[in-house]
């Protein structure tokens, strides 16, 4: 049976398997038409009743049944209803439970509200939210003057609004993830990025990131790990897109480098934001929030997260990236952590007596994901010879 | 979901989601009642209904065959008190899901009844071959 003490989990499934079957405009569709005008009916019932009041009633009711971490804020005057979310049940139950099927389980919200505003003429005046259960919405009745509320509560206050990615809304419109503009799906911002570029070259930190094989590749578009962008060990020039592990230690330093580089020549800055790693303050650290890849691999059919279950090394997921943006890719450095010297990354002593996987990666689920990537690929893709022979040599 | 699926789509794709949503969102917890056997699946649903409001469900295992005698079905329910209206299909989201479930972890499934009320079986497979043997 189909409980309700899982739904949040089956419902970012559902998303997932309507995006993956049908594309992009069906999971809309199911959002407007499965949850606005079915299952969340009475919201648009009580807001042609009684405007912003029905709906405060409503979104009240329905927080005092559920206990949600919220507050709901009325002026009638200003034309405003507003919601600070402290703490998203729903997307809480996701990131409890390790949970990441569909590409951004945060939009559906809008998805469902945005129509249903709509129809009452009303609509989300200002919307944004963090992926990280904060969020804060203000809704108004169109065509009528409105005025924002600055308020003691409001969630942007929260240092816990500092962690994640922001998505932003104006008058029912997504607004450019990056702040400089652009596009507002993250995986457009990547694709767009990357979009002159005909081919990459992926570093990882293993010892063949340095040798003679790769220094005789071209380099001109390179996606490196935060280690390296911070260390330049085995990349000294200007990367394209520095790619922020789901450990990172070096923030401090990824700063200080990202925010001396002149603005046009900055790398764009990602990062997986897995649900079972605690989100990262990137702006306490100095840094802009990184765009996710997660989305571009997922549609990409690249990435399936597993609760509970080993993910890639950094290393593999831009080798994913790259294949995923179907650029030609050259791969060095990426050597599961068996190159000869006994080193687990360049320039740092042999690991005796032997390198130890942490629980968290395992040769296995890089393996997979690397064959996987190998297998979709549109585009050549050069691996390093030593990474080429593990793979023809390993058999998980 | 369902009805904007089946309106949509049609059944064929509904019964696909369905199956789906068991193979591959319900996968751990069928690959748990595989390594774990019926004592394991048994446990498993009475601890699920213990979470959903106003389920009334017995569970049983005999024979390796797990049973859920479900009295009061916690869905179906909620959907009536919310005054929801109810798609004639409904109930054969448990066929297709916990079906698909079944399949994944050696066992077959089956219901009888439904509406609010129904007995559900998981049978092993093995064990119905032998019986047919």
């Amino acid at each position: 049976m189909l409980g309700c003490q899982d739904f949040c989990g089956y419902y970012d499934w559902t998303f997932h398997y309507m995006r993956r079957r049908f594309g992009q405009d069906a999971v809309k569709k199911l959002w407007a038409q499965a949850i606005a005008f079915d299952s969340q009916q009475h919201y648009m019932t009580a807001g042609q009743d009684n405007g912003l009041r029905g709906l405060y009633d409503t979104w009240v009711k329905t927080g005092e049944e559920e206990q949600c971490d919220w507050t709901f804020t009325l002026d009638e005057q200003k034309n405003v209803l507003r919601m600070d979310m402290r703490q998203c049940p729903s997307k809480g139950f996701l990131l409890g439970n390790d949970l990441n099927a569909d590409e951004d389980y945060c939009d559906h919200c809008m998805g469902w509200i945005g129509p249903a505003l709509e129809k009452i003429g009303a609509e989300v005046a200002s919307h944004e939210h963090n992926h990280c259960g904060q969020c804060w919405w203000e809704m108004r009745i169109r065509d009528k003057p409105y005025q924002s509320l600055n308020l003691d509560i409001d969630i942007r206050k929260s240092p816990d609004w500092k962690r994640g990615y922001i998505e932003r809304w104006k008058s029912n419109s997504r607004l450019p993830l990056l702040e400089q503009g652009g596009a507002t799906d993250p995986c457009h911002v990547i694709s767009d990025w990357f979009a002159d570029i005909d081919h990459l070259t992926v570093l990882g930190r293993g010892p063949s990131a340095a040798d003679n094989w790769i220094q005789g590749q071209t380099r001109d578009a390179v996606i490196v790990a935060d280690p390296t962008y911070a260390l330049r060990d085995v990349f000294d020039g200007e990367p394209l897109g520095v790619l922020i592990g789901d450990r990172p230690d070096k923030l401090k330093q990824v700063a200080k480098r990202f925010n001396a580089t002149p603005p046009e020549r900055r790398p764009l800055l990602m990062h997986m934001f897995l649900p079972s790693n605690p989100m990262i303050d990137f702006a306490s650290e100095g840094l802009p929030r990184p765009v996710p890849i997660l989305p571009l691999l997922i549609r990409a059919g690249l990435y399936t997260h597993q609760p509970k279950q080993p993910y890639p090394t950094t290393g593999t997921f831009a080798v994913m990236l790259a294949i995923a943006m179907e650029k030609q890719t050259t791969v060095a450095g990426v050597d599961l952590y068996k190159h000869p010297s006994g080193n687990m990354y360049n320039g740092e002593p042999p690991v005796t007596p032997g390198v130890i996987w942490p629980s968290w990666h395992t040769e296995a689920c890089d393996v997979a994901h690397i064959r996987l990537a190998l297998n979709k690929a549109v585009k050549p893709v050069y691996l390093h010879p030593f990474l080429e022979g593990l793979l023809q040599h390993i058999h998980h | 979901m369902a009805r904007h699926i089946l309106d949509e789509y049609g059944k064929d794709v509904l019964i696909d989601y369905w199956q789906s949503l068991g193979r591959e969102y319900y996968g751990p917890r069928a690959e748990r009642w595989r390594a774990g056997g019926a004592e394991v699946l048994a446990e498993d649903w009475r601890s699920y209904f213990l979470d959903e409001p106003q389920a009334e469900v017995r569970v049983s295992v005999e024979g390796g065959t797990v049973d859920l005698d479900i009295k009061t079905c916690p869905a179906i329910k909620h959907l009536r008190d919310s005054g929801r209206d109810i798609l004639p299909c409904f109930c054969e989201h448990c066929d297709h899901t916990c079906g698909a479930m079944a399949q994944a972890a050696g066992y077959r499934f089956e219901r009888t009844g439904g509406m609010g009320a129904c007995t559900q079986r998981f049978i092993p497979i093995t064990h119905t071959n032998s019986e047919a043997n």
